[in-house]
């Protein structure tokens, strides 16, 4: 069958995940070297299917026009699916090391390895239902991950997180019928599908353009449904790391690339001024994100909120529809991701070793755990955007992007945004490295290899791509050109 | 006004149906409850058989004497409401049968008491 | 091919002569393998009816010597055998399970009366199904009343009694203007056949428009009431919440759908879609259908007792079959068929999954499950299927009814209503996810729970496992499905 090997990369770890409670009933050991060997394969996988595959389309499961899942290959799920293979790699290093000593681990790890699966789904799409039906299981395979304390607050969240996610399925499903209803088709065609070009019900257009944008946003920590990424840190921080840093609001940001560039196309989307009304709302998440980190004390929270006003800064590449902007936004899509986790990375190996969880308790850790805080300060400059790490690349280009459109504003707005950033994020290093600690305790901090190992190569890959950006910025050009 | 008249065994027919339905729906004797069943069943039928009358017809009977060419009346409707009938009296012996299970387990065959005490018992702890 | 056509009366026969057979087997064993056997046998006749109508297309055969229209005749299409399989199917893992599980709710001698009870429905609930003639759907329709009362009081306290006359009186309501119904298209008609009474109808429809109005809604309130259409339902969360855990398992699933396959048939080729847009009945049934898609939801929020939110959780379901009727399009018929499928494998597993936590644990309110999932994993697994396929998760036959009610609704041009079809899959969330996830997760919830203490054999366990399997089947298989539902209402 033709392309059959695409399913690979998605059927791989979902059915690893679910040989893990059976093969590992009686031998808990196997568990790590098993998991360990499935993430390396499935980036193997990823490789060789997208470089040899001829056929790049694959159908799972046809019904009729509307009922059509289907899996195909092309630039951006290429970079999307690597990215998050890469990353769940040191994910899961980090994973053992952290999750030594905390029980249900088989639980843990046959989730974490169904959601990669899911996320390659994600990934390689071929249209919008697709898109939707893997979305849907993608909050249905974290939920066990967020409450995996059970606690009484876990639970709080955890259904915060499920009545978010499922209200914005919701719209997407609205928006995804009425679509369908207008244009028949709602695969992925780059640069838009051709048929709305002719279609001339702007009004109609635009409510589907918002309904939908509002329904993925969700997921993408949007103003005003932000509120379940906050109250989700309190799942173990490989989650938060991975999953509300990298897979499932990047889900939620590649599906909103989908819509704007692959469905809609840029033109449709400037004739209908579908961007003019999300940018109100993306400037209030880009500026909130920021102010509400401040207010922070809870060290992961704070990380959280950054995470939103960030995010904003991706959907803001999207919605001023030029090459530039598009282009810092899929890179700050990067970017951001690797920063994000290795600041959750820090954090989460401070929290192993010394149960501190507040900024107040940190002082002076820097003197402790010196790896772990320099990794950390260095990420925290990128995401300043203080050259030359990768973090000002991206932002280069947004405000490229927006004085190239004309608007100052959203030049002047980054800006704004860079201090507030540093406003949050620095503390935390001047507290840990300058301040001393309010007891004086002799106690060596050792941190398991398994959870420095990938803070300090996150680290090195961060610096590498700061000075050598060229080769992805490249591959983005590429895509970008493909669908303006 | 004057098609009411005429017909008057359709009027009648639904004169009895309108009395048994809302006997058997507000009364709160259990037993009442089924005799107004049983009216209401008894108003279809007879609605039905009266359609199976034909002017000038006769019982539809062969006798040896008569010739077959004779009108009869439609025997279709009569024959069916016997089967009617059956389920009636079928459903009524059900009721009583159960009114008596009621009887025993509530102590009394008033809707409205049995109501109370199920109340009453929901509300124990 | 001629013997071949005579499976669905060698069907209903089978099933009431080993009826009546029953009672008099002496051993509780010998019982369990006469039923077990009968309905297998009925399942795999249904099959065959199946191929035959695949092969030949649909087909009338007569009950007894006499021709219609004077005699009665079946009339055996894709519908009919779908509907035949969907019946015998269920029943037979219904019955399975209840094998294992009866003794638990009556007494020791009254099990053999029990099997004999359900023999009796399922023969009238196929002989609904199958006939081409109203006043034998009547009369098998007061036959499935009566055993289905039979099937409830059999497990004797005082809350059965109670549940068991609501429904008795309700069902005798509506078999009277059921029958005032027919009684009325005969006044018109002169007929009692489908065939032959939709041919009378076409000639005097347009001068007696009023009678025609009339009659409908007599039938339509008639078979609502049996069928639980909002606001005619109140009889329902009594009558299954108190029922023994096989019974109410046949009931939600099987004994709510026949009425509803007879309606359809009855607006579909007995009046047609023309003659009823004429009148207000769609609209009727299109507000009634949403209204009880929404408060069946919102009343099983409030429920305590986990019977009874299942039980409320049928009337909205039932609520989306009337909707998709009130439609008045070809797809609003097909969705609903599809949705009658499926919501009877659906309930089916839930009821029977529902009944087993009940059994092994001895609670009956909601709250009081919690961390069963611990105790009894498998079990609760297949309730968290069926609850997934309510809310409507994509790969589950709930997505593919609530995907194509939408676009029926569009097609209709009745844009508003969609929704309120996405809101009610939202509400199903609110009151089944609790169940599922205070049944699994949560510490003070798990706590003290013995891993799988409660666990039944796995024999016991199968007949849910088929049923969760067949359910996921169906989405997959749903195109077919609705292909031959859409073959099976075009007859004439």
């Amino acid at each position: 069958m033709n392309g059959i090997n695409l399913l690979l990369p998605v059927v791989l770890p979902i059915l690893a995940a679910i040989a893990i409670p059976f093969l590992l009933e009686k031998k808990k050991e196997a568990i790590r070297p098993f998991i360990i060997g499935t993430v390396f394969l499935n980036l193997i996988i990823n490789w060789v299917t997208i470089s040899t595959l001829k056929t790049r389309m694959y159908h799972i499961w046809t019904l009729n026009d509307f009922i059509d899942v289907f899996l195909q290959v092309d630039e951006l799920g290429i970079l999307f699916s690597l990215l998050v293979s890469v990353l769940w790699i040191f994910t899961t290093f980090y994973a053992i090391g952290y999750m030594e000593h905390e029980k249900h681990q088989e639980r843990f790890f046959a989730f974490f390895i169904m959601t990669l699966g899911i996320t390659n789904g994600i990934a390689y799409s071929g249209n919008l239902f697709t898109l939707y039906i893997f979305y849907e299981l993608l909050t249905l395979a974290t939920y066990p991950l967020v409450i995996h304390s059970e606690t009484e607050e876990a639970l709080y969240s955890g259904k915060k997180y499920l009545i978010f996610s499922f209200g914005g399925a919701t719209f997407i499903l609205l928006g995804m019928i009425l679509l369908y209803t207008l244009t028949t088709d709602i695969s992925f065609v780059a640069g838009g599908l051709p048929i709305l070009e002719t279609i001339d019900r702007d009004q109609t257009l635009l409510m589907i353009y918002i309904i939908i944008f509002l329904g993925f946003g969700v997921k993408a920590a949007l103003v005003p449904f932000h509120s379940w990424l906050a109250a989700a840190m309190v799942a173990p921080t490989p989650v938060s790391a991975l999953l509300h840093a990298v897979a499932v609001v990047k889900s939620g940001v590649f599906a909103l690339l989908r819509v704007c560039y692959y469905v809609f196309g840029a033109d449709v989307v400037e004739r209908i001024e579908g961007n003019v009304y999300i940018s109100v709302l993306i400037v209030i998440t880009i500026l909130l994100g920021s102010l509400l980190a401040l207010h922070q004390d809870h060290l992961k929270k704070r990380l959280a909120y950054s995470t939103i006003s960030q995010l904003g800064y991706i959907l803001l590449g999207i919605v001023i529809l030029n090459e530039n902007a598009l282009l810092g936004g899929i890179l700050h899509l990067i970017n951001h991701a690797l920063i994000k986790i290795t600041l959750f990375f820090c954090v989460g190996a401070i929290y192993v070793v010394t149960h501190k969880i507040y900024i107040q308790e940190i002082k002076g850790i820097g003197r402790k755990m010196p790896v772990v805080m320099w990794c950390f300060a260095i990420a925290s400059f990128s995401l300043i955007g203080v050259p030359p790490s990768n973090g000002f690349v991206s932002k280069w280009y947004l405000a490229l992007g927006a004085l190239g459109a004309a608007k100052p504003f959203f030049a002047a707005l980054l800006m704004l945004s860079a201090f507030l950033t540093a406003a949050y994020l620095l503390p935390i290093v001047v507290t840990a490295f300058f301040q001393t600690a309010d007891e004086a305790s002799e106690t060596e901090y050792t941190v398991s290899k398994y959870m420095t190992a990938p803070i300090v190569l996150l680290t090195g890959v961060i610096v590498l791509l700061g000075l050598f950006p060229n080769p992805i910025v490249g591959y983005i050009e590429n895509i970008v050109m493909k669908l303006m | 006004m004057d098609n009411l008249m005429t017909n008057y065994y359709d009027s009648a027919s639904m004169i009895l149906f309108g009395v048994g339905f809302m006997t058997l729906l507000l009364n709160n004797n259990l037993i009442k409850k089924i005799i107004g069943m049983n009216i209401m069943d008894t108003s279809i039928f007879l609605f039905f058989i009266t359609k199976g009358y034909i002017e000038g017809g006769r019982a539809p009977i062969y006798a040896a004497t008569q010739s077959q060419s004779q009108n009869f009346m439609n025997p279709l409707p009569s024959a069916l409401m016997l089967t009617g009938i059956v389920v009636a009296v079928s459903t009524t012996a059900f009721a009583l049968a159960l009114t008596i299970r009621i009887h025993d387990a509530y102590g009394t065959i008033e809707l409205d008491k049995v109501i109370e005490k199920r109340g009453l018992q929901n509300e124990q702890p | 091919m001629n013997n071949l056509k005579v499976f669905p009366i060698i069907i209903i026969l089978l099933l009431l002569l080993t009826a009546f057979v029953m009672p008099l087997i002496k051993k509780r064993k010998g019982v369990f393998f006469l039923s077990l056997t009968t309905v297998a046998a009925t399942f795999l006749l249904s099959a065959g009816m199946l191929r035959t109508v695949n092969l030949v297309g649909s087909y009338f055969i007569k009950v007894g010597p006499y021709e219609a229209p004077w005699g009665i005749a079946f009339h055996i299409g894709y519908i009919e055998a779908l509907m035949a399989l969907l019946f015998t199917g269920v029943t037979l893992m219904i019955s399975w399970y209840g094998v294992y599980s009866i003794h638990k709710d009556i007494k020791e001698d009254h099990i053999k009366y029990y099997f004999t009870l359900v023999h009796i429905l399922l023969a009238a609930l196929l002989g609904v199904v199958f006939t081409n003639d109203l006043f034998n759907g009547y009369v098998f329709i007061e036959a499935v009343t009566l055993s289905s009362c039979g099937i409830i009081i059999i497990k004797n306290n005082k809350n059965t009694s109670k549940a068991t006359f609501k429904y008795l009186i309700m069902s005798v309501l509506g078999s009277g203007l059921l029958l005032m119904g027919i009684a009325f298209l005969y006044a018109i008609t002169g007929q009692l056949n489908i065939i032959a009474i939709n041919n009378e109808l076409v000639k005097v429809a347009a001068s007696k428009q009023n009678i025609v109005t009339i009659s409908l809604s007599l039938i339509m309130v008639g078979l609502g009431v049996k069928s639980a259409l909002f606001p005619l339902h109140t009889w329902l969360p009594d009558a299954h919440s108190s029922a023994p855990t096989t019974s109410s398992a046949l009931l939600s699933s099987l004994v709510l759908k026949a009425p509803i396959v007879f309606l359809i048939k009855v607006i579909y080729q007995v009046y047609g879609l023309e003659v009823i847009r004429e009148t207000p009945i769609f609209s009727i049934l299109l507000f009634l259908g949403v209204a009880g898609m929404i408060l069946g939801s919102v009343f099983a929020i409030y429920q305590k007792e986990i019977k009874r939110v299942i039980a409320y959780s049928t009337v909205a379901q039932m609520g989306y079959i009337f909707f998709g009727i009130g439609l008045g399009t070809e797809m609003g018929l097909m969705v609903s068929l599809f949705h009658v499928f499926a919501h009877a494998l659906t309930k089916a597993m839930l009821f029977l999954c529902v009944g087993s936590m009940i059994e092994q644990s001895g609670y009956k309110y909601k709250d009081e499950f919690r961390g069963i999932g611990k105790e009894m994993p498998v079990t609760l697994g297949a309730f968290t299927l069926g609850a997934l396929s309510m809310v409507g998760i994509p790969i589950f036959p709930g997505f593919i009814s609530k995907w194509y009610f939408s676009i029926a609704t569009i097609n209709a041009n009745q844009y508003i209503f969609l929704a309120f079809i996405l809101a009610s899959s939202l509400l199903n969330a609110v009151y089944y996810f609790p169940i599922v996830i205070n049944g699994y997760f949560g510490i003070d919830n798990v706590k003290g729970k013995i891993y799988k203490s409660k666990y039944k054999p796995i024999k016991e366990v199968l007949p849910l496992a088929v049923l969760a399997i067949a359910m996921v089947m169906i989405s997959g298989y749903s195109s077919v499905l609705l292909e031959f539902f859409k073959l099976g209402l075009n007859i004439k």
